[in-house]
């Protein structure tokens, strides 16, 4: 489970996120949707425990990211970029992530396989396209096999199969009890994944419900979305 | 420890750090070499007034290597991806493994002391080699005291290079002002014609610690000292400023 409470960050002047509050539950897929700059990566690079909050907290099983014991297997998280150093091949990449975590090198194999990149394991990371930094990126959050996945844009740059395969695997996650949280601003590919919808816009929770709630009385989630996105820019121009 | 193996782990995997090792284990030897050779007829004539220098300014050259190997164990985490890959950098992830920051440097200090005192024992291997070969019989003795400080020189030297590459989260500045200093222009060693205060400097105080020259200032504990507590200094700024520091910042 995943609670976000009453969050609120200042870089400098600018009020990044003014007091954004929801949940991630187990079980469910959860879709964290906004435009570009509305304080999506903000919000999970402060429940990653990267970036302080000015206020409020970003709560994992009731802990702090810094609290956990051990956070590669409570969660797994794959950000925006994907962490890795251009001149280290994958397979060094896992590696050295599960020597920091206590986890076998067999277990980087299982990944490895997981994701099918087990070919491509040995070349640089600055050879991979950017799928296959994608799903290198998973093989990483998959490592220490945590309940809890946090994902940023993860179909971004995937194949047609990559995006069949990621969506299947999160339902199987989810379905097997896992809680996932993933940002995108993919409507049609979140409405096929999702259970559960947060909207964000400007730093502020514009909607916050199951995806048959918050698309309401619009057709799709990208109508839903629109109108509530736009509403709250109205008062700009 | 576990920290630390992975911090390990990464140095290995990264090829700019053989470069590192390159430079530093053969760099003195190489130095040290050339130096014997131009030297030799005056120090089997009884006569060089460098004698006790042989070899150790080799070592003092050397130093370049784990100046690169500090630098780099830093600079590598904030390496930007490329554009098209979202622009990450690996210190996002180092820190969703280690959450805890003070830990994640200790553990990468850690590491950077290990191989930085490992690269210098086979620095003086290298170089006392070189010497026994060049000169044979005219060799001088290598006291072990120095010899430790040398390996105390290279240590905090890394060390200095890892707290300031903390600060600038970039290697370009640090890596190219000391490895200036260390080779071409030494700026303390100018600025010590001006003022006695440069001798506090922690590249030049640290010098004594086996650098026997003419214009010595320290004996060999207190340099060990001053350049000492540059690094404690250093590292307990970078540590404060890392923590609260946003990584995305």
């Amino acid at each position: 489970m995943l609670t976000i409470n009453n969050l609120v960050k200042h870089r400098g002047t600018q009020e990044i996120l003014s007091g954004i509050s929801f949940k991630a539950r187990p079980g469910r897929v959860t879709g964290f949707l906004g435009p570009n700059g509305a304080g999506k990566s903000s919000t999970l690079r402060i429940l990653l425990g990267l970036d302080r909050a000015t206020s409020g907290s970003a709560l994992i099983n009731g802990k702090r990211f810094a609290e956990l014991h051990h956070p590669l297997a409570t969660i797994g998280a794959a950000l925006d970029g994907f962490g890795a150093h251009r001149m280290r091949t994958g397979r060094a990449h896992l590696r050295w992530i599960a020597r920091a975590a206590g986890l076998s090198r067999s277990r980087v194999e299982e990944v490895l396989e997981i994701v099918g990149l087990t070919n491509a394991a040995g070349k640089r990371f600055g050879n991979y396209s950017l799928g296959m930094g994608r799903r290198l990126g998973m093989a990483a959050a998959l490592l220490g096999d945590p309940k809890i996945l946090v994902l940023d844009e993860p179909v971004n740059g995937l194949d047609p199969q990559g995006i069949r395969w990621i969506r299947t695997f999160l339902r199987e996650r989810a379905a097997s009890g896992n809680t996932v949280l993933l940002s995108s601003h993919l409507m049609g590919e979140l409405a096929e994944t999702v259970d559960d919808v947060v909207i964000i816009n400007r730093g502020k929770i514009v909607a916050d419900g199951t995806l048959e709630e918050v698309i309401g009385n619009h057709s799709t989630l990208e109508e839903a979305f629109f109108a509530l996105t736009s509403e709250n820019a109205g008062d700009v121009i | 420890m576990r920290a630390f193996n992975a911090e390990l782990s990464k140095l290995f995997s990264l090829p700019g750090i053989w470069l590192a090792f390159l430079i530093g284990a053969f760099a003195p030897a190489v130095f040290t070499a050339l130096d014997s050779i131009a030297e030799k007829e005056e120090i089997i004539a009884g006569v060089s007034t460098r004698l006790s220098e042989v070899g150790y300014i080799g070592l003092s050259f050397g130093v370049q290597g784990v100046i690169i190997l500090g630098v780099l164990a830093v600079s590598s985490e904030y390496l930007t991806e490329s554009s098209e890959s979202g622009g990450g950098q690996q210190i996002t992830t180092s820190l969703t493994v280690v959450p805890s920051r003070l830990h994640f440097l200790l553990a990468k200090a850690g590491a950077v002391t290990v191989i930085s005192i490992l690269l210098c024992i086979v620095a003086i291997m290298t170089t006392v080699s070189a010497t026994h070969l060049i000169l044979g019989e005219y060799a001088p003795a290598f006291e072990w005291s120095r010899l430790i400080g040398a390996v105390c020189y290279w240590t905090f030297t890394a060390l200095l290079a890892f707290g300031i590459t903390v600060l600038t989260k970039n290697g370009i500045i640090p890596l190219a002002v000391l490895m200036i200093n260390s080779s071409v222009v030494s700026f303390s060693v100018l600025l010590s014609k001006i003022t006695k205060l440069a001798f506090y400097l922690p590249d030049r105080a640290g010098l004594d610690m086996f650098m026997f020259t003419s214009d010595k200032f320290h004996t060999p504990s207190t340099g060990g000292l001053v350049m000492f507590a540059w690094v404690a200094v250093f590292f307990i700024v970078a540590a404060i400023v890392f923590h609260r520091r946003d990584v995305a910042s």
